[in-house]
C-alpha cells in the first residue's frame, strides 16, 4: 500500500509581478494525510489549482501516478484519479443531495442504477444518507461541505484535495469533519489538505507542509511546526509565541 | 393563536420522535424514479397529450392548431436539451430547423426523393453544423452565448436570401400537393396531427431516456457549475457539443416535418425569430425549462391562445393578439420563474405542508 502518488517538483506560479507560488517541492505517499497550511495569501489555493489543473505552472513539474500532469486539463486529471473539493463549496443547488454525488459516481459507473448505488454508499460514509433526496441548495453549510466530500469520494480517486473544508463551521462541526477524514484515512484513503487554523491540522495530519508567500518555509509534525520560530514568525510577527497550543 | 403554539410544543418534543421524520422511509430515499415509473409517466402524459387529437378529430380548424401545438412542442422539448438541462440558451435554432425544411423540400422537388428518406441525413448534418458552430461559441458564457447564436439565425437568413439555387431565395420553395405516404403529403389534416404527434412522442421520450442517462446528468451538472463539472471528470464542452448536436439533429427533423406541412417555405416563415429561434425558447419558460413535460405544456398554452387570439381580434384590432400575448409572458416571467411546472410544484409542495400542519 506504499509508494508515491502525488510529486511535485520545482513548481512555481508567475501572475505578472507576482510570484504566487515559488519553487515547491513536495511528495504524497499512498495513504498519508498531508497538510498545506500558511496565513492568508500564501498562496494554497494558487498551488491547489496548479495541481488539479485550473492553473498550469510557470515552471516545473506534477506528476500523479508517475504520469506527467502539467498541461492535463481539470477533467482529465479527475479521470486520472484526483479529487477535489471547492473552498467555496459548489453544490449544484437545482438538484438532489444523492443526484450530486450520482454525477460523481458516473465517472466510473455509466448505468444509473449503479451510480446511484454507489452514490448512496457514499452518503452513508459521510453521514448525509437521511438527506439523500432533498435539494443541495436547501443544505447548511457544513453538510454542503460534507457534500463536496462526497462527490469528490464518488470518483473512486486515488488522492482527494480538500480546499479548506472546516472554514466557517463552530467547533463541534470541525469536530465531526475530523471525525470523518480520519475515518476515510483508515480505510486508506490519501489526502492532500489545505487548512487555514494550526490546531486543527494536528489533530489528524502526521504531516504538515507551511507557505509563506510562495515559498514553502516549513515541513515536519504538527508540533515541530508550531514550534518552528519561522513558522511562528509568518502566522504571528516577530518575537511571539502562542499562548496555549 | 393555537397552532403557532403547538410547532413551538413541537420542539420540546423527545429527539426520537424528531429523528424518525427527518430520516423518512427507505423508498422516498432515493428521491430518483425507478426505469418502470418513468415510463408509465410517461405513457400518461403521451396518453393525456393525445386526448385533444381524438377529442377533435372530425374538426379540421382545430386539427390544424393541434398539429402545430404537437409540432412546436417537439421543437421546444428539443430545444430544452441544450436550453433547459445544459443551460445553453441558444436563440439559433431556427439554423437546424431551417436545415431540416430546405434539405428535404430541395431534395424532394428536385430529385423526387422521398422525405422520409432525406430526414435523417439532413438531421445528421444540422447535427455537424451545430457542432462545428458551437466549438467556438461555447467558450462564450450566459447572455454572450445566446447573442452570438442570435448572429447565426441572421447570418443564415441572409446566406439564404441569396443563394437562389439552393433555396430558391426569397421566393421561396413550394412542394406540389402529390399526396402519398412515401411523399409524407396527406390528403387529410387528422394524418398530419398524427404525424405530428409521433414527433413530439419521439423528442419526449428521448428526453425521458436522456434525463436517467449519464450524459443528461452530465448535462444538468454543465448547467449548475462548470467548475464544479470538471473536478468530477466531466468534459465540459464534449458534453455541450453532444446535447447540441442532438438538439440541432431533433430540431431539423420538425424543420422537415413543418415543411412538408405547409408545403411552402422562404426564409421569412424559418428564421422569423418570434416565431421560431425565440419560440422554442419561449414555450419552454413559459412550461418550466429543464422539465421533461415543461415544453410541450408551454406549446399546449400558447400555441392554440395564440391562433384564437389571431383570429378572434385581426377584425377588430389588428395586433392587439401580439400585445396580449406579450402581457401574459410579462406576467409569467414575473411570477411563475419557473414555468407552470414549477409552479405546480410549488402548488403541491405547500398542499402538503398545509396536510402535514393538520395532522
Amino acid at each position: 500500500m506504499t509508494g508515491e502518488l502525488l510529486a511535485v517538483s520545482g513548481v512555481s506560479k508567475q501572475f505578472l509581478g507576482l510570484r504566487a507560488v515559488d519553487n515547491i517541492t513536495l511528495s504524497v505517499q499512498k495513504g498519508e494525510i498531508v497538510s498545506i497550511i500558511g496565513p492568508n495569501g500564501a498562496g494554497k489555493t494558487t498551488f491547489f489549482n496548479l495541481l488539479s489543473g485550473q492553473l498550469a505552472p510557470t515552471e516545473g513539474e506534477v506528476r500523479l501516478r508517475g504520469q506527467q500532469i502539467n498541461r492535463l486539463a481539470p477533467h482529465a486529471r479527475a479521470q486520472l484519479g484526483m479529487g477535489r473539493t471547492f473552498q467555496i463549496a459548489k453544490p449544484l443547488i437545482a438538484l438532489s443531495t444523492l443526484e450530486n454525488v450520482m454525477i460523481g459516481a458516473f465517472m466510473r459507473h455509466r448505468a444509473l442504477a449503479t451510480a446511484r448505488d454507489k452514490a448512496m454508499g457514499v452518503l452513508e460514509k459521510v453521514g448525509l444518507a437521511h438527506h439523500a433526496s432533498r435539494r443541495a441548495g436547501d443544505l447548511t453549510l457544513s453538510e454542503r461541505r460534507r457534500l463536496e466530500v462526497a462527490r469528490a469520494l464518488a470518483l473512486e480517486p486515488e488522492i482527494v484535495l480538500l480546499d479548506e473544508v472546516m472554514a466557517g463551521l463552530n467547533q463541534s462541526e470541525v469536530g465531526q469533519v475530523i471525525e470523518l477524514l480520519q475515518g476515510l484515512h483508515a480505510g486508506g484513503q490519501t489526502f492532500l489538505i489545505i487548512e487555514h487554523n494550526l490546531k486543527v491540522v494536528r489533530a489528524f495530519s502526521k504531516r504538515v507542509v507551511v507557505l509563506d508567500r510562495g515559498r514553502m518555509i516549513g515541513e515536519g509534525t504538527a508540533d515541530q511546526i508550531l514550534s518552528s520560530p519561522e513558522v511562528i514568525k509568518a502566522y504571528l510577527g516577530e518575537g511571539h509565541q502562542w499562548t496555549q497550543s | 393563536m393555537p397552532k403557532k403554539w403547538d410547532s413551538v410544543n413541537n420542539i420540546n418534543k423527545p429527539n426520537i420522535e424528531r429523528a424518525a421524520v427527518s430520516t423518512g422511509t427507505p423508498t422516498v430515499l432515493s428521491g430518483i424514479e425507478t426505469g418502470q415509473q418513468a415510463l408509465l409517466k410517461f405513457l400518461g402524459g403521451m396518453a393525456l397529450a393525445f386526448l385533444p387529437f381524438v377529442l377533435f378529430v372530425q374538426d379540421p380548424y382545430w386539427l390544424n392548431i393541434i398539429a402545430f401545438t404537437y409540432l412546436m412542442g417537439g421543437l421546444a422539448a428539443a430545444w430544452n436539451i441544450i436550453g433547459g438541462f445544459a443551460g445553453q440558451f441558444s436563440l439559433g435554432h431556427g439554423v437546424f430547423f431551417a436545415i431540416g425544411a430546405y434539405v428535404t423540400a430541395r431534395l424532394y422537388t428536385l430529385f423526387d426523393l422521398s422525405p422520409w428518406l432525406t430526414m435523417l441525413p439532413a438531421a445528421i448534418f444540422a447535427a455537424l453544423l451545430a457542432v462545428l458552430i458551437s466549438w467556438p461559441t461555447f467558450r462564450l458564457r450566459g447572455p454572450f452565448f445566446a447573442i452570438a447564436t442570435l448572429a447565426f439565425n441572421e447570418v443564415a437568413f441572409v446566406i439564404a436570401n441569396h443563394f437562389d439555387s439552393l433555396t430558391g431565395g426569397p421566393r421561396g420553395i413550394l412542394i406540389p400537393f402529390k399526396a402519398s405516404f412515401g411523399n409524407m403529403i396527406f390528403k387529410e389534416r387528422w394524418q398530419y396531427a398524427l404525424l405530428m404527434f409521433v414527433f413530439v412522442a419521439l423528442v419526449i421520450g428521448i428526453t425521458v431516456i436522456l434525463r436517467r442517462s449519464r450524459l443528461g446528468y452530465y448535462l444538468l451538472a454543465v448547467r449548475e457549475d462548470e467548475d464544479a463539472a470538471r473536478a468530477v471528470g466531466i468534459n465540459v464542452l464534449g458534453v455541450k457539443l453532444q446535447g447540441m448536436a442532438l438538439s440541432a439533429a431533433l430540431t431539423s427533423i420538425g424543420g422537415t416535418l413543418f415543411a412538408m406541412y405547409l408545403r411552402y417555405i422562404d426564409p421569412p416563415t424559418l428564421f422569423t425569430l418570434p416565431e421560431v429561434g425565440v419560440k422554442f425558447a419561449l414555450l419552454s419558460l413559459i412550461g418550466g425549462i429543464g422539465t421533461i413535460a415543461g415544453p410541450l405544456l408551454g406549446a399546449a398554452l400558447i400555441i392554440p391562445f395564440e391562433n384564437v387570439l389571431r383570429a378572434e381580434l385581426a377584425n377588430w384590432l389588428p395586433g392587439m393578439n401580439l400585445a396580449i400575448l406579450g402581457l401574459l409572458m410579462v406576467l409569467a416571467a414575473l411570477f411563475m420563474k419557473r414555468g407552470v411546472v414549477g409552479a405546480w410544484g410549488d402548488l403541491l409542495l405547500k398542499l402538503r405542508r398545509k396536510g402535514g400542519a393538520k395532522e
